[in-house]
C-alpha cells in the first residue's frame, strides 16, 4: 500500500518530490517532455467532460439551427438542411427585435438593482455588530438557498390579486384602488414583480462576495481620507470602489450572464404560459421550439441569444477594464 | 472472492440474455414483452369520471393477464409539449387523449397510427358523433377514436337567483345581464363576488359571443386562410363580452377557467353563475374539493343569445383517443380503447361524468336527465375552431387567450386587440405545415 503513488507513473510531475530517482529522471529529455505535457494531461479529464456535456450539445444546437425540424422530424430524427433560412426568419421577425430589446432592458435593470442593493447591504454588513451581522448573513444565505420554484410561488401569493398580502396591506394603508389589483394585467407592474423575484434571489451572492472583498480595503487609507475630511461617498468612490473593481467586474458580468437568460421566474410567475408581453429571449426560444414545434427556428433564436450575450458581456468587460486602466 | 462473483455475474447475464432471446423468438412479441401499457388521459377524467377509468383497467387486466396499465393524468396547459418531448425521447405513451382541436396537426405529421382498416373493430363506430369523427379524419383516413363531446351551459345558484328576485332563467342576453345586475346589487358588497365568474382568458366562452353576432375566427378562401376576428360582427361580439364581464365579473383577468378550477371557485359561495362543462357541475359538489351541501341549489340553462328566445352557440369541445406510431404495444392499446369506449362505459361517462358520449345511440340518456338537458340543448347550436393543420399552433401561441385578456384588462382597445389577433391567426394558419 505504501507504494500507491507508483500507480500514477504516467504523471511523474506529481510524484516528483516522492523520491530522488524520479527527480533525476526529470532532468533527462523524457522528463522535460513529460513536464511540458503534464499540464495538458492534468487538464484533459476536465476538458473531455466539458466537451462532452457542453460542446456536443452546442454543436447539435448549432446544426439544428440550420435545419427545418418540426413534429414529423421528431420521429424520423433527421432534419432537412435549409442553410441560413431560420436566421433570416429570426431577423425579419419583428417580435424578435421587441423581445431582444425587452431582454436588454430587463438585464440592465435587474443587474443594476442587484449590484446597487448588493453593495449597499455589503457596506451595511461591514458596519454592523457581530450578532446582527450574523443574523443578516444567515438571512442572506437562506434566501440564496431558496429554490426558484418556492420563491416564485411565495411571491405569487404575496401579489395575488384576491388573497395577496401586498394588496391587502396597501388597501389597509388607504390605497383602496389596490384592493383587487392584478399585478400581471399590465406588463410593467408584472415585470416589476418578476424583477423583484430575480433581484431578491441574486442579492445574497453579490452582497456576501463584496462584503468579503471589503476586508481587502486598507483601513489606513480610509482613515487617512477621513482625517483629510473626505465624505462617505468620496471614500467609496475613490478608495473602496477602485480596490474592489476586479470583484465588481466579475460580479457584474456574472449577473449579466444570469439575468440575460432568466427563464424560470417568468415561466413560473405566469403559470407556464407567459403572454407575449412577458417573453424574454429564453422564453421566446422555448415557446417557438417546444410549444410551436419549430425546433430549428427555436435553435436559431438560442444561437443568436448566445452571441448577443457574448457581445453584451464583451462590451461591458472592455469598458470596465478601460476604466480601470485610466485610473 | 472477487473473481468468483464476477464469474457468477457473467453467468447470470448470459442466462438473462438467452432468456430474452428465447422469448423474443416466440410468435407474438407484442404480448410477451408488454408488461405495461401507458395511457395519457386529461385530468377531466380524474376529476369527473375516475371510476370509468378504474373499471376499464380492471376489465382490461382480466382479459390480458400479466399486462399492467399505467394511466397518467395530464393538464391541458402543457400536455402537448410533454407529448412532443416524449415522442423525441422515444417514451411516448401507447394511448393518448387529444382535444378535438389538437388532432389535425398530429394527423398531418403522420404521428398517429392509421386506424382506417380496423374502424369497425371499435364499439359503436357506425354511430359515432359526426363532429368528433371528423376531428379524427384527415384526408379520408381515420387516426383516432372519438371519446366524448362537451357543450357549455350556464351553471348557476338557484337560491341566489331567487333571493335576488330573478324569477325565471334568462331568455336573452339582455335579460341575462339584468339578472346579473340584480345579483350584484344583492351580493355585490361581498368582496370578490361575481354574478358571472368569467376569468380574463376564457376564450371558449368569449368566442361564443363572437359567433352569436355572426362573426367567426377565420375563413378559407382561394387556398388561403384569413383571420376574421376584426370583422364588424366579431367586433360587436367582443365589445359585448367586455361589457358583460365588466358589469358582472370580478374574476381574475389574467388567468383562465382552469387555474383555479372555476367550478371550485363557484363552490366556495361567492359566485352566482359560471359558464361551464357538464362535468363541472358534479365537480363543484366534490366531497374533498368542492361543497356537497350545494347539491340542491345548483341548476343549469343554455347561455341565451342576444336574439331573444335563442341560445348562444357553444363551443363543441371534445376529446379523442389515439395511438402514437411509436407505440410498441399497438394491439393492446387498441384493446384498451375498445373497452374504454364500450357502450357500458359510455353510459357511465354520460350519467356520472355528465358529458356527451361518443355515440348518438346514447343521446336520449342526456335528454331525459334534468342535469344534462341544459347541456344537450346547448349543444344544438355550436361552433368549432377552423380545421386547419396549423390550428393547434394558434392555441399553443395563446393568441385567443391573449385577445380576451387584452380586451378584459383594457390593455388594448377591442379593435386593436382583434386586429392583432386576426393578423396573427392569418400568419400562423398559412405557415407551411411542419
Amino acid at each position: 500500500m505504501s507504494q500507491a503513488p507508483g500507480g500514477e507513473a504516467g504523471f511523474p510531475a506529481m510524484t516528483a518530490t516522492a523520491a530522488g530517482s524520479v527527480r533525476r529522471r526529470r532532468r533527462s529529455l523524457g522528463g522535460s517532455v513529460f513536464r511540458a505535457l503534464s499540464p495538458y494531461l492534468l487538464l484533459a479529464p476536465a476538458a473531455i467532460v466539458v466537451i462532452a456535456v457542453l460542446g456536443y450539445p452546442l454543436y447539435l444546437l448549432t446544426r439544428l439551427s440550420f435545419e427545418q425540424f418540426g413534429l414529423a422530424e421528431l420521429i424520423t430524427r433527421k432534419g432537412n438542411w435549409i442553410g441560413a433560412d431560420n436566421y433570416t426568419r429570426v431577423f425579419r421577425d419583428h417580435q424578435f427585435w421587441t423581445v431582444l430589446l425587452r431582454t436588454f432592458v430587463f438585464t440592465v435593470v435587474t443587474v443594476g438593482l442587484t449590484m446597487i442593493f448588493g453593495t449597499l447591504i455589503a457596506l451595511l454588513l461591514s458596519r454592523l455588530g457581530r450578532f446582527v451581522r450574523l443574523l443578516l448573513i444567515s438571512g442572506l444565505v437562506l434566501v440564496w438557498a431558496t429554490p426558484v420554484l418556492v420563491a416564485v410561488n411565495i411571491f405569487r401569493w404575496m401579489v395575488d390579486y384576491e388573497f395577496g398580502v401586498l394588496n391587502w396591506t396597501l388597501a389597509k394603508l388607504g390605497f383602496d384602488s389596490f384592493l383587487n389589483k392584478d399585478w400581471f394585467a399590465n406588463p410593467t407592474t408584472g415585470f416589476a414583480v418578476i424583477t423583484a423575484i430575480v433581484v431578491w434571489g441574486a442579492i445574497p451572492f453579490v452582497a456576501i462576495t463584496i462584503y468579503a472583498g471589503l476586508s481587502q480595503v486598507p483601513a489606513e487609507l480610509v482613515e487617512a481620507a477621513e482625517i483629510d475630511g473626505a465624505r462617505r461617498w468620496q471614500i467609496f468612490k475613490d478608495i473602496t470602489f477602485p480596490v474592489l473593481l476586479p470583484i465588481f467586474v466579475i460580479l457584474t458580468s456574472l449577473s449579466i450572464i444570469w439575468d440575460f437568460q432568466v427563464f424560470n421566474q417568468v415561466w413560473l410567475a405566469r403559470g407556464s404560459e407567459p403572454e407575449e408581453d412577458y417573453w424574454l429571449m429564453s422564453v421566446y426560444s422555448f415557446i417557438e421550439a417546444f410549444k410551436l414545434g419549430e425546433y430549428g427556428f427555436g435553435a436559431a433564436i438560442a444561437v443568436v441569444m448566445v452571441f448577443a450575450m457574448f457581445f453584451a458581456t464583451f462590451v461591458y468587460l472592455r469598458q470596465m477594464v478601460q476604466m480601470g486602466e485610466t485610473r | 472472492m472477487k473473481r468468483r462473483s464476477i464469474g457468477a455475474l457473467a453467468l447470470a447475464a448470459a442466462l438473462l440474455i438467452s432468456a430474452v432471446a428465447v422469448s423474443a423468438g416466440s410468435s407474438s412479441p407484442d404480448r410477451q414483452h408488454a408488461t405495461k401499457v401507458v395511457i395519457w388521459l386529461q385530468n377531466d377524467a380524474e376529476n369527473g369520471w375516475k371510476d370509468m377509468v378504474t373499471s376499464t383497467n380492471d376489465a382490461f387486466k382480466a382479459k390480458h393477464s400479466g399486462v399492467d396499465v399505467d394511466v397518467q393524468y395530464q393538464g391541458w396547459g402543457d400536455h402537448l409539449t410533454k407529448f412532443d418531448a416524449a415522442l423525441a425521447g422515444g417514451t411516448a405513451p401507447d394511448v393518448v387523449e387529444f382535444g378535438n382541436t389538437e388532432t389535425t396537426r398530429y394527423m398531418a405529421a403522420k404521428l398517429l397510427q392509421d386506424l382506417t382498416t380496423q374502424t369497425k373493430s371499435f364499439p359503436n363506430s357506425s354511430t359515432w358523433l359526426g363532429a368528433l369523427k371528423s376531428s379524427c379524419t384527415y384526408k379520408g383516413r381515420l387516426f383516432c377514436v372519438p371519446y366524448y363531446a362537451g357543450a357549455r351551459a350556464v351553471i348557476y345558484r338557484k337560491d341566489q337567483y331567487k333571493a335576488a328576485g330573478v324569477k325565471s332563467t334568462p331568455k336573452s342576453l339582455a335579460q341575462f345581464v339584468t339578472a346579473g345586475q340584480k345579483l350584484m346589487k344583492k351580493y355585490g358588497k361581498q368582496r370578490n363576488y361575481s354574478a358571472l365568474y368569467f376569468p380574463g382568458q376564457y376564450w371558449y366562452a368569449g368566442l361564443s359571443f363572437v359567433y352569436d353576432y355572426g362573426g367567426k375566427i377565420a375563413e378559407f378562401k382561394n387556398g388561403k386562410w384569413k383571420g376574421t376576428l376584426d370583422s364588424p360582427q366579431a367586433l360587436q361580439g367582443l365589445n359585448q363580452v367586455k361589457k358583460v364581464v365588466k358589469a358582472l365579473s370580478r374574476a381574475n383577468k389574467t388567468t383562465d377557467e382552469a387555474n383555479p378550477q372555476q367550478a371550485l371557485v363557484f363552490s366556495k359561495g361567492r359566485v352566482g353563475a359560471f359558464i361551464g362543462n357538464g362535468w363541472e357541475w358534479p365537480y363543484a359538489l366534490d366531497k374533498k374539493l368542492g361543497n356537497p351541501s350545494l347539491a340542491k341549489k345548483i341548476g343549469a340553462y343554455p347561455m341565451p343569445s342576444h336574439t331573444a328566445g335563442k341560445f348562444m352557440p357553444t363551443f363543441l369541445g371534445g376529446s379523442d383517443l389515439a395511438v402514437p406510431v411509436t407505440s410498441k404495444n399497438k394491439s393492446l392499446a387498441y384493446d384498451w380503447i375498445r373497452i374504454f369506449t364500450s357502450s357500458a362505459q359510455m353510459r357511465t361517462l354520460a350519467t356520472v361524468g355528465k358529458q356527451i358520449p361518443n355515440t348518438t345511440t346514447l343521446a336520449s340518456l342526456n335528454a331525459k336527465n334534468p342535469q344534462l338537458a341544459a347541456f344537450a340543448n346547448a349543444s344544438k347550436f355550436s361552433w368549432f375552431v377552423p380545421t386547419a393543420p396549423n390550428w393547434v399552433k394558434v392555441e399553443n401561441a395563446r393568441v385567443l387567450k391573449n385577445l380576451f385578456q387584452a380586451i378584459i384588462t383594457g390593455r388594448k382597445s377591442v379593435a386593436q386587440a382583434a386586429k392583432d389577433a386576426s393578423n396573427q391567426i392569418t400568419k400562423i394558419l398559412n405557415q407551411p405545415v411542419t
